[in-house]
């Protein structure tokens, strides 16, 4: 259970800055999706989040700034998943998994069975059990995407921060690797980031939206609130009509123009 | 009177006749010289008068120069160059040959032994006679090059001579082995890592000469005449002589030798049969194979003896 | 037992038979009964074998054998391990300069050392020179705008070792005497192993692939690039640092006592890849073991193929290393296909 701040988040990558004082509050079990146009950001704010990057204002876990931790101890406390994760072809599944354990383990160390019994659970819960031996190279993509989710879930960490969880995903293993991070958030009360430019899909299962353009946060706020006709056409530069679903969460149409 | 002045005349009228050819001073023997007349070509090359301004960048040419009396002739030679002592060492290079450099010298006649790349058309496009005098590959062209130095020197009896000398005492010095029923073995080692030459090559027929059995005839073909050999096929042939040409690059002796690991039971080792050589005596072709097939006879001589103690 | 341990033991009992193989075979006939029972009397030789033949296996091959058998093992794990600090099959230990400058400094030692040291001077320097090659290409990545990334390591190392090799041609043509002996030296050499040698570079070995050893784990998690490594909790760089530290220490170990080796680096590492899973944690010490075995199968080669005269090393090895790079590309096209 873990609360994590955004305070006036900064960051300038090759002296150019990319991210302007963004700020942001996530309760513990709370979904915040982060969205916008492309090259608004997104992936860099996450990364910096993580601790990957330099950046100015600060970032607090509980009231902890995160930079003040050492690495291991940061990775005790957040997960973070790119955009396109590395997947060495030749590592099995399982191996990959325990790559998770491993803010647990001394430098030198190697897993012990608790590790070992945590990576199996995690692979179980995702329905993974029957590719555990496999190599990576031979997955499918929805087979990848999940796990790398068991790899963030054997962290144990309490936040998330995932990078475009459901790239290149086909809408069937979309569904499936939202609904499972839905249900293990809940489960596990584990406060989630995650950047998605599906803006329906974004709409239906995140608590909160943070629309990013141009490194700034343009709109903050629950989806029906962030997912307007005038915002999304101004800032997406795009002709679209929103309409309200049976549960009161907005649906984003494109309107074709001519 | 006028019969005297006449004769004088008539001296003075043949020395300026022969201005334009070259008498060699007459040695002290009686024999008359064979004048050697210019412009002589050689190989093509033709030079048009005696050489006074030689360049030599090839060790063995030197010695085979100042051997044959043309020394006073020799205006620089190559950095390696270091027999004998006197010759006019200078910083040319016979690998890495800077044309520059040579010319800066004016020579009227360049010899070289490796043609590096194309200093014979560079040397030739400066006018500047250039004789190739390529490692030996039988004791014949030595007596070749001898000879072919001294037409290009206007010293041909002296090298005449010199070529005489050297066959005579080469044919005493095979003459005076009696060849046992078992050859003598030998190991020639050119360097530290085991690099031997077989007997195809011109030292390797040096040793023959005088009735040696090399180890390393059994890799003929391997290496186009110098094969590294293993230390255990040295070890197991059991050579009755060690001969190293290494003693000045890698600094090997007879305790070097002797200290190797399994080497000590080699019965040249036991026998005090290693030899050291100088190493530049034993990879040239010049007036000095006459030293070196002396001390390689007196090896085997040795060794001979021994054995029928 | 495990797959791990399995392949593991199969890497050991491949490489026992190659150490056996390449006590029997020589270019000096020793009857193979004997030679074993040799062995297994720890030296003392048995009816039938000459004192020669004992003084042949026991100072002239067995060291050889052992001395193969380590340089392999240096040379392979080292290899690994640069394959997968730079993540990139085609990395291998000489990359950051480490045979440049080994050959620099066997070099200079020829050229201008005492030629009665060789023995001493020349191992000595091409050591160091290694070492002092790998620290200038790292420190040359290292102040570049790139940092520490891979990429600036590796452009660090050509810059490196073209200048280091420029310097060490220089060297040589002005003193040609030396360009015999610095030529055998490159092409890799063997023939002179000694128990001595074994000693001098026992101890670096040792250290070097034990730590190499130890971080097979640190190497899967690197496997997933500096940004997840770094978000599991690793300081990539740091690891980084002390594993090419490792390798280039097991790298001038083995150009020390044996000149430049090629091929064994990239080969060996690369077949034990495709035939096992790709965790470091196994390619590793199969990477070790099998680059073992195949020098000690090399030089029974070199030893024997036109026997009694030896083929450099380097020439065994390339002869296997060149047709495995062909067939590569050979199979990687059908798969593209």
């Amino acid at each position: 259970m873990s609360r994590l701040i955004l305070r006036a988040l900064t960051v300038a990558l090759d002296g150019r800055e990319v991210v302007h004082g963004v700020s942001a509050e996530v309760s513990s079990g709370e979904w915040l999706a982060v969205i916008g146009p492309n090259g608004a950001g997104k992936s860099t704010m996450l990364r910096a989040a993580a601790g990957l990057l330099r950046h100015g204002g600060t970032v607090e876990i509980d009231g902890v700034p995160v930079s003040g931790l050492s690495p291991r101890a940061r990775a005790r406390r957040v997960a973070y998943a790119p955009q396109v994760p590395a997947m060495p072809p030749g590592m099995t599944v399982v191996d990959y998994v325990l790559l998770g354990r491993t803010p647990y383990l001394g430098y030198l160390a190697r897993e012990g069975r608790r590790d070992r019994e945590v990576a199996a659970s995690v692979l179980d819960r995702l329905d993974l059990g029957a590719v555990t031996g496999r190599q990576l190279g031979a997955l499918s993509g929805g087979e990848q995407q999940r796990v790398v989710l068991a790899r963030a879930l054997a962290q144990q960490a309490d936040v998330l921060l995932l990078d475009e969880p459901t790239t290149a995903l086909d809408i069937g293993h979309q569904q499936q690797v939202l609904e499972l991070l839905d249900r293990l958030r809940l489960d596990d009360g584990l406060t989630v980031i995650s950047s998605l430019h599906d803006l329906t899909v974004a709409g239906q299962y995140a608590d909160a939206l943070l629309l990013l353009v141009d490194g700034r946060a343009v709109a903050t706020g629950r989806p029906t609130d962030v997912l307007t006709e005038a915002t999304v056409s101004t800032h997406y530069g795009a002709a679209v009509q929103v309409s309200t679903g049976e549960d009161g969460r907005p649906l984003v149409h494109l309107v074709r123009r001519s | 009177m006028v019969h005297r002045s006449v004769g004088g005349i008539a001296a003075v009228l043949l020395l300026l006749a022969s201005c334009g050819e070259t008498t060699p001073p007459l040695s002290g023997g009686a024999q008359p010289s064979v004048s050697a007349s210019f412009p002589v070509t050689i190989d093509g090359v033709t030079i048009p008068g005696r050489p006074e301004r030689i360049v030599s960048l090839s060790p063995t040419a030197t010695e085979m120069l100042f051997a044959i009396g043309a020394g006073d002739q020799v205006e620089a030679v190559d950095d390696q160059s270091n027999y004998p002592a006197d010759a006019p060492r200078t910083d040319l290079s016979g690998f890495e040959p800077n044309v520059e450099a040579i010319a800066s010298y004016e020579p009227d006649l360049v010899v070289y032994s490796t043609e590096p790349g194309d200093l014979g058309a560079a040397l030739a496009g400066l006018g500047i006679p250039a004789l190739v005098q390529p490692a030996a590959t039988t004791l014949d062209d030595v007596y070749e090059q001898i000879d072919q130095l001294g037409v290009a020197t206007g010293d041909a009896s002296q090298a005449k001579d010199l070529a005489e000398r050297m066959r005579a005492e080469i044919d005493s010095i095979t003459g005076s082995i009696q060849p046992p029923s078992e050859p003598v073995t030998y190991y020639h080692e050119l360097d530290d890592t085991y690099y031997s030459v077989t007997s195809s090559t011109f030292i390797g027929q040096l040793y023959s000469l005088v009735g040696l059995r090399n180890i390393a005839d059994e890799a003929k073909g391997a290496g186009g005449g110098y094969p590294q050999l293993s230390a255990e096929y040295i070890v197991e042939a059991n050579p009755d002589l060690i001969f190293l040409a290494d003693t000045k690059c890698c600094g090997q002796s007879r305790q070097t030798v002797a200290k190797r690991p399994g080497w000590d039971r080699i019965a040249a080792v036991e026998n005090g049969g290693v030899i050291p050589l100088d190493d530049d005596v034993a990879s040239r072709w010049g007036p000095r194979i006459v030293e070196y097939l002396r001390q390689i006879a007196e090896a085997v001589a040795d060794v001979l003896e021994a054995q029928a103690a | 037992m495990t797959r791990r341990a399995r392949a593991i033991s199969l890497g050991v009992a491949v490489l026992i038979v190659s150490v056996i193989a390449g006590l029997l075979v020589g270019p000096v006939h020793i009857a193979p009964g004997a030679a074993l029972r040799w062995l297994v009397s720890l030296g003392h030789p048995p009816a039938g074998m000459s004192e020669q033949q004992a003084a042949i296996l026991g100072n002239l091959r067995l060291p050889r054998v052992i001395v193969a058998a380590l340089v392999g093992a240096s040379l392979s794990a080292s290899g690994a391990a640069y394959q997968a600090v730079f993540r990139n099959p085609l990395a291998d230990p000489y990359l950051l300069g480490a045979a440049a400058g080994a050959g620099l400094g066997a070099t200079i030692a020829v050229a201008f050392g005492p030629s009665d040291a060789f023995a001493v001077t020349v191992p000595v320097a091409a050591f160091i020179g290694a070492i002092a090659g790998v620290g200038l290409a790292y420190g040359l990545g290292r102040s570049s705008p790139g940092g520490r990334s891979a990429t600036s390591l590796i452009l660090g190392g050509i810059a490196v070792a073209s200048f280091l090799t420029a310097v060490q041609t220089f060297v040589l043509q002005s003193r040609t005497e030396a360009l015999q002996r610095v030529y055998s030296w490159i092409l890799g050499q063997l023939g002179a192993a000694s128990w001595s040698d074994l000693g001098l570079v026992l101890p670096y070995v040792l250290i070097s692939t034990g730590t190499l050893l130890l971080h097979g784990r640190l190497l899967d998690v690197l496997a997933v690039g500096d940004d997840e490594a770094a978000s599991l909790g690793i300081r990539a760089q740091r690891v980084r640092l002390t594993v090419l530290v490792a390798a280039s220490l097991a790298t001038a170990s083995a150009v020390a006592v044996s000149g430049l080796i090629g091929f064994v680096g990239i080969v060996v590492p690369h077949i034990v890849r495709r035939l096992t899973a790709g965790s470091y944690r196994v390619v590793l010490p199969l990477s070790l073991l099998g680059g073992a075995a195949f020098l000690v199968l090399a030089d029974v080669v070199a030893r024997t193929a036109i026997a009694p005269a030896e083929l450099p090393i380097g020439v065994v090895t390339a002869f296997v290393g060149a047709p495995f790079f062909a067939a590569l590309l050979w199979i990687s096209r059908r798969a593209i296909a």
